[in-house]
């Protein structure tokens, strides 16, 4: 992992002294554990701060869309496959071109869910966590323990099938075959086995801890409308209280506004300050985007999004 | 068309999460069917009495909080 | 009074006297997280835990809160007029409650009831009905900074009973006469227990002095101006993503949003938290929107907190240093490196 961080030094170096890019959008190491944060440098000697880590758990692609310096110039961004996926959603969508952007490819090793390392070590303070070959050394006041990541990382990990970024202009690192294990298909929409009111405990139990802080929003590449739908004043779509029916709109309007868009890169979930697992029903939609449209998200810069298209035998089965 | 693909998933997402299948309904009827209309209110509103009240997304502002 | 102690087998018929006229509630084990909830049983009380994740503000200052209701019928005798909601009907006792927590209520005691025209009824009313029983920090956080901006581990401010953690025993120490009448059963503390406590003290307030703390000398003597146009801004907020996180969690943050809600024949006026991360925050009706930037929106968490609370408040500062934000901000914007920014 140190020598795919040297390489994005490296790389972001070159591109800024060469003066290719403004600035190099990746990570850099956090002042807690298990928080790498997005980090811009703009000059040769802050691209010495670049990390890379399986602690990057933002969507680098997110601030392409939200950066307030600099917005005209070009920017290099440290992209996985999931932040590859965005940047082609995005460009799709006409947010940025691609000649805006330069990307610095890495396959990605997977992520790792602060929560299930934190379950592993109950109302412990952990205060330092460091990577080991394929083990994390969890330290504490009064513990050290080796967690082998793969017991530890985000679920849409194991289930990633593009780990390796679809569109580069440099990689850095070797490109990855493997999967984590997971099938998505067998994990995606948990809640179909269950009966209809069971499915309304569920879903309303997964969002009960919901402080609608909306960071799942804004951590999402997707989310970048100037006003979103549960800001608009005139009318007002969406109540502002904790009661649940306000708390449910605003979970499955957003998840639906980013049907066939989702490149299920688990930034919601990792953003999220009380725990909430969205994925429980953003993965039906892209289940369903997938079997209904046969479409992936962000895979290829041609292809129509699903929903901006029809074709005249789609499904209708449920229209009278 | 477009609305097609929108509703399919809409649909699925609704009752995925738990609202019962039935209380949502879709038709195409053209503004020269009036009979369809007729006939599609009148399916809708029977088969909404049928499952009775609606018992998820719900907000009761007498409620405390 | 003299100091009391309180055996930890004791604890159950302590409680039951607290809990006479009182609901009581506590930081606990929920699933996992440690939360603050209703208290059963002694049994149930966490000893070797850091804080709640999140503040127990919403005890006077819930997330939602319905303030008025009125008959939505103007044809109606009492048609469109506010009636109150009732008071709270039974007191509390927050217990376990971590002297950070506490001092920052007094804090917001500050803004919440300013003089005889600020004073805010809802909070007068629960934190009046509240009795505030605190547990000392003997083993601090990495992001605990309270010994840097005036608060610290073994903190009494704010509260009204701080207990000490001895292992077996607690040191009970009344800090207002609120509760002097549970305590007054319980027998006398030796000196060697006030030793151990004061030991506890110093080791905890060493533990937090050891940490990154915050330095804000320089900024009393500063322009309001010269803070609000420094260079740093547009770099923080940089990777800032706006959302709610670092406000919803802190003790201090305080803002809200009051709507008016309709059903039918019956409306209610009702409070919701809001925080200044938030665009519509403060969008005009005309479309023109003071803050619109989020350089603009970050900018004011800190400068409130560290500048603006501090000159209109008699220099207390708008932060307790519980380290809350620095633990659960998505981007890991440290309120720390922040304020040794804007102090340098």
């Amino acid at each position: 992992m140190e020598a795919i961080a040297q390489g994005i030094r490296e790389a972001a170096k070159k591109l800024l002294s060469q003066g290719a890019v403004d600035c190099v959008i990746g990570f850099a190491q956090g002042t807690v554990p298990m928080r790498d944060y997005p980090y811009f440098a703009y000059t040769p000697e802050e691209a010495d701060n670049l990390t890379w880590s399986r602690f990057c758990c933002n969507n680098l692609s997110n601030f392409l869309v939200r950066r307030e310096m600099g917005e005209a110039g070009k920017v290099a961004i440290v992209a996985q496959g999931c932040v590859s996926r965005n940047i082609v959603g995005l460009i799709k969508e006409n947010q940025i071109t691609r000649e805006q952007v330069h990307i610095i490819g890495v396959a990605s090793p997977g992520m790792v869910d602060r929560g299930k390392v934190q379950a592993l070590f109950p109302l412990k303070t952990i205060t330092e966590v460091t990577e080991d070959g394929e083990d994390l050394v969890v330290k504490g006041k009064d513990f050290e323990e080796r967690v082998p990541t793969k017991k530890v990382l985000r679920q849409n990990c194991y289930t990633c099938v593009q780990r390796n970024p679809v569109i580069v202009d440099e990689m850095i690192g070797e490109e990855s075959e493997a999967t984590h294990g997971g099938n998505i298909d067998k994990v995606a929409a948990p809640w179909e086995k269950l009966m209809p009111e069971e499915r309304w405990e569920a879903f309303s139990e997964s969002i009960k801890d919901c402080i609608r802080c909306y960071a799942c929003r804004d951590a999402c590449p997707l989310c970048y409308c100037h006003v979103c739908f549960v800001d608009e004043a005139r009318p007002q779509w969406c109540g502002k209280t904790q009661d649940e029916a306000d708390v449910a709109t605003f979970h499955i309007l957003r998840a639906f506004h980013c049907a066939g868009r989702c490149t299920d890169c688990g930034a919601c979930e990792s953003a999220c300050p009380v725990g909430i697992k969205m994925r429980g029903f953003t993965s039906k939609i892209e289940k369903d985007i997938r079997e209904l449209y046969g479409y992936a998200p962000g895979m290829d810069l041609e292809e129509e999004p699903p929903l901006s298209v029809y074709k005249p035998n789609d499904p209708q089965e449920f229209i009278k | 068309m477009y609305a097609r693909r929108r509703f399919a998933v809409l649909k699925n997402l609704l009752e995925y999460v738990g609202i019962e299948p039935g209380r949502l309904h879709f038709s195409w009827i053209s503004s020269a069917e009036a009979t369809k209309f007729q006939e599609t209110v009148i399916e809708v509103t029977d088969a909404v009495k049928a499952l009775g009240p609606a018992k998820h997304m719900i907000k009761d502002i007498r409620k405390v909080a | 009074m003299a100091e009391k102690i309180l055996a930890k087998d004791q604890l159950d018929q302590f409680l039951g006297k607290l809990a006479e006229g009182r609901e009581v509630f506590a930081p606990q084990d929920v699933e996992g997280k440690v939360a603050w909830a209703p208290l059963e049983a002694a049994a149930d009380l966490l000893w070797d835990f850091s804080n709640s994740d999140m503040s127990p503000k919403d005890y006077f200052f819930p997330q939602t809160e319905c303030m008025m209701r009125f008959v939505n019928k103007a044809d109606d005798e009492m048609g469109m007029i506010m009636q109150a909601e009732p008071e709270l009907n039974t007191p509390r006792a927050l217990i376990n409650m971590r002297p950070c927590d506490a001092k920052a209520f007094q804090v917001l005691d500050l803004i919440f009831m300013q003089d005889e025209m600020t004073d805010d009824f809802y909070w007068r009313d629960k934190r009046e009905k509240s009795l505030l029983v605190g547990l000392a920090c003997n083993d601090p956080c990495p992001t605990c900074f309270c010994t840097s901006v005036g608060c610290g581990p073994h903190h009494e401010t704010g509260l009204d009973v701080l207990l000490v953690d001895l292992g077996d025993k607690l040191l009970v120490k009344a800090v207002s006469d609120k509760a002097a009448e549970l305590l007054a059963e319980l027998p006398e503390a030796e000196q060697a227990d006030l030793d151990q406590a004061a030991e506890l003290k110093k080791a905890a307030e060493d533990m937090v002095e050891a940490n990154v703390g915050v330095a804000t000398d320089q900024l009393e003597g500063r322009e309001v101006m010269e803070l609000y146009e420094a260079a740093l801004w547009p770099r923080v907020a940089e990777s800032c993503l706006n959302c709610g996180t670092c406000t919803y969690c802190c003790p201090t943050c305080h803002c809200f949003d009051i709507q008016d809600e309709v059903q039918g024949d019956e409306g209610r006026r009702v409070r919701n938290w809001d925080n200044c991360m938030s665009w519509l925050f403060t969008v005009h009706g005309t479309g023109h929107n003071p803050r619109g930037s989020k350089t603009h929106r970050v900018r004011q968490r800190f400068m409130h907190k560290f500048k603006y609370i501090p000159d209109k408040r008699g220099g207390e500062i708008g932060c307790v240093g519980c380290g809350r934000c620095v633990q659960l901000c998505p981007v890991n914007i440290d309120v720390r490196s922040v304020v040794n920014d804007m102090n340098a």
